[in-house]
């Protein structure tokens, strides 16, 4: 299964990184929008799949981190102090957020976290002299790093598919390390959880704000990628957006959010060809999805796997109660 | 022998309901008391009151001489005082392993250095360990939810032993298990028990388990302590039969 599993993940792997050799600008821009998008929806994971905290709040982490960029960038300052200050200021924000999560949960806090998104977006279309209002921000610079310049699409993709995978890579150390352990208790069962000693507090707001700082640092490559911001892009529907990658991939699987992600971007697109029809036919197929397979699509495959396997090698009686000679 | 932990005179209402009434008691180093009671007398509540899931209104609780009223049970789990609960509390989606290593890891170093050490916290092997002494070794690495009932309550002790506490409370270790498995829970309890020189605190409706195991018995009725005394003196108790074992 192990070994299974890491052939899919580096044949996929090798396909994402040839990709650029198969596609039109226009279809590299999408990769990299499929990479900004996934990042995002990895920090919605974290906080909601593994941790158990609803939050309806990503795209406005997304926001917050994009217009963090642009203002610095605007503002002279280099791109990396940019992107780092995009993640601290989604962190802070996000710990800030995480103590309604001390006090309410499931859909309490959805609607906590909803008005928070309405709040942002209020600031960022309201607050003309800072954000541009309405009109937004625009002329935002694709970085150059090291001499590197990021601005043809190719460049740019693999600049966003590096930062994908530089915070997957720290992202998947965190859910293996102890706190990985202590997020799903905390989902599956927080009473339990503290008193096994577990500071079930602070390990909330950690889960929000990483979660949410992640959402920032997809923010800091979004603005790069399109150059042009606007508060429309970040209110409600990207958050409810980012929601249904997670689930429609699989909460609580790690790559449950690539494969939503992917879904998200790519579904609009092949189904461009029925106009109007496509956001019907778009709303009954998640529909379907979510009725017979509530695990996304991962969920389904994980079965679908389990089934295959048990057929092969059928169950011992392990799991019978064990009897004793007492 | 001395006192590991103190309550004293702790009151919990809820409204115009007294679910314990001014109970005062003591645990001596390297004792298994009983608490015995009928349903709606006040044992759970007042455990939940000794261990910080509940703000009790009047009273004090001590360990080792240390106030913890009103303490945070992660703060008074970090002391060396662990529980189970009355209902089952294992983690179902993370292995037996998992369920152990999360028992134990935060007893090691701080939260941050735990995010940069080892993914078992340094762990496995005391989980192994554990697994082994309560017999679930052929099930390691199985997601606890898969386990039977028996096994998941053999799990639910486990984890309380985890982090090697000096104090446990069992609310309902028996609660639900058959006869095969409640002789091996009360086999291992005490082989723990005399292994480790562990104190124990333990609320039991299943009274061979109590008589069994337990050196001192308590009962409540009521939210108020009626009696206290040997296993075999509670049972001959006029006011304990009335209240309780007049069945």
């Amino acid at each position: 299964m192990n070994r299974l599993g890491a052939i899919i993940v580096g044949a996929a792997a090798l396909f994402v990184l040839a990709l650029p050799l198969f596609l039109k600008p226009y279809g590299i821009y999408l990769g990299s929008m499929w990479a900004v998008l996934s990042i995002a929806a990895m920090g919605l994971n974290l906080t909601l799949g593994y941790a158990g905290q609803v939050s309806l709040a990503q795209g406005a982490f997304v926001g917050i981190g994009a217009y963090t960029t642009a203002l610095l960038m605007h503002a002279g300052v280099p791109y990396p102090i940019a992107f780092v200050a995009a993640g601290l200021v989604c962190f802070s924000v996000g710990w800030v957020l995480g103590y309604p999560a001390l006090r309410v949960q499931h859909h309490y806090l959805a609607f906590v976290t909803l008005a928070f998104t309405a709040l942002v977006f209020l600031v960022m279309r309201n607050e003309e002299w800072l954000t541009g209002g309405t009109y937004g921000l625009s002329g935002i610079p694709r970085p150059v790093l090291f001499g590197w310049s990021t601005n043809g699409a190719v460049s740019f993709y693999y600049f966003s598919l590096g930062v994908l995978i530089a915070l997957a890579a720290g992202t998947w150390w965190m859910l293996r390390s102890p706190w990985g352990r202590a997020f799903v208790a905390l989902r599956e069962n927080p009473i339990r959880a503290l008193s096994l000693g577990l500071d079930t507090r602070r390990y909330t707001l950690m889960a929000f704000a990483i979660g949410s700082s992640i959402g920032g640092l997809s923010g800091a490559v979004y603005a790069p990628l399109v150059q042009y911001i606007e508060p429309l892009s970040f209110a409600l529907a990207l958050s409810l957006n980012l929601l249904l990658m997670v689930i429609v991939g699989g909460s609580g699987y790690f790559f449950g959010p690539f494969v939503g992600a992917l879904v998200a971007v790519l579904l609009p697109e092949w189904l461009r060809v029925i106009q109007s029809y496509y956001l019907l036919l778009y709303a009954v197929l998640v529909m379907v999805m979510m009725a017979f397979c509530p695990d996304g699509i991962l969920g389904l495959l994980h079965r679908a796997l389990k089934t295959m396997i048990f057929k092969r090698n059928p169950p011992q009686p392990a799991l019978q109660p064990e009897r004793t000679s007492r | 022998m001395t006192a590991v932990l103190e309550v004293s005179a702790l009151s919990k209402h809820f409204g115009g309901i007294t679910a314990v009434d001014g109970v005062s008691f003591d645990v001596q180093e390297g004792e298994i008391l009983g608490i015995i009671g009928p349903n709606g007398s006040g044992k759970s509540t007042l455990f939940n009151c000794v261990l910080g899931q509940l703000t009790p209104n009047e009273g004090e609780v001590r360990v080792d001489g240390q106030t913890i009223t009103g303490m945070r049970p992660c703060d008074i789990n970090r002391l060396g005082v662990s529980r189970t609960f009355q209902l089952l509390q294992v983690f179902p989606q993370l292995s037996v392993r998992d369920n152990l290593i999360l028992a134990g890891q935060e007893h090691q170093g701080s939260m941050y250095s735990r995010l940069i050490g080892a993914a078992d916290a340094g762990l496995s092997d005391a989980a192994g360990q554990m697994i082994d002494f309560f017999r679930l070794t052929h099930l390691a690495d199985e997601r606890a939810g898969m386990l039977s009932y028996g096994q998941q309550k053999l799990l639910d002790a486990a984890m309380a032993f985890m982090a090697g506490p000096r104090l446990v409370l069992l609310d309902e270790p028996a609660g639900g298990v058959n006869l095969t498995m409640l002789g091996h829970l009360r086999e291992r309890l005490q082989t723990y028990h005399a292994e480790r020189k562990a104190t124990f605190v333990v609320i039991e409706h299943q009274m061979e388990f109590v008589m069994a195991l337990c050196t001192r018995v308590l009962v409540l009725a009521e939210g108020r302590l009626i009696a206290e005394g040997a296993p075999q003196d509670i049972r001959r108790d006029p006011v304990v039969i009335e209240a309780y074992l007049g069945h």
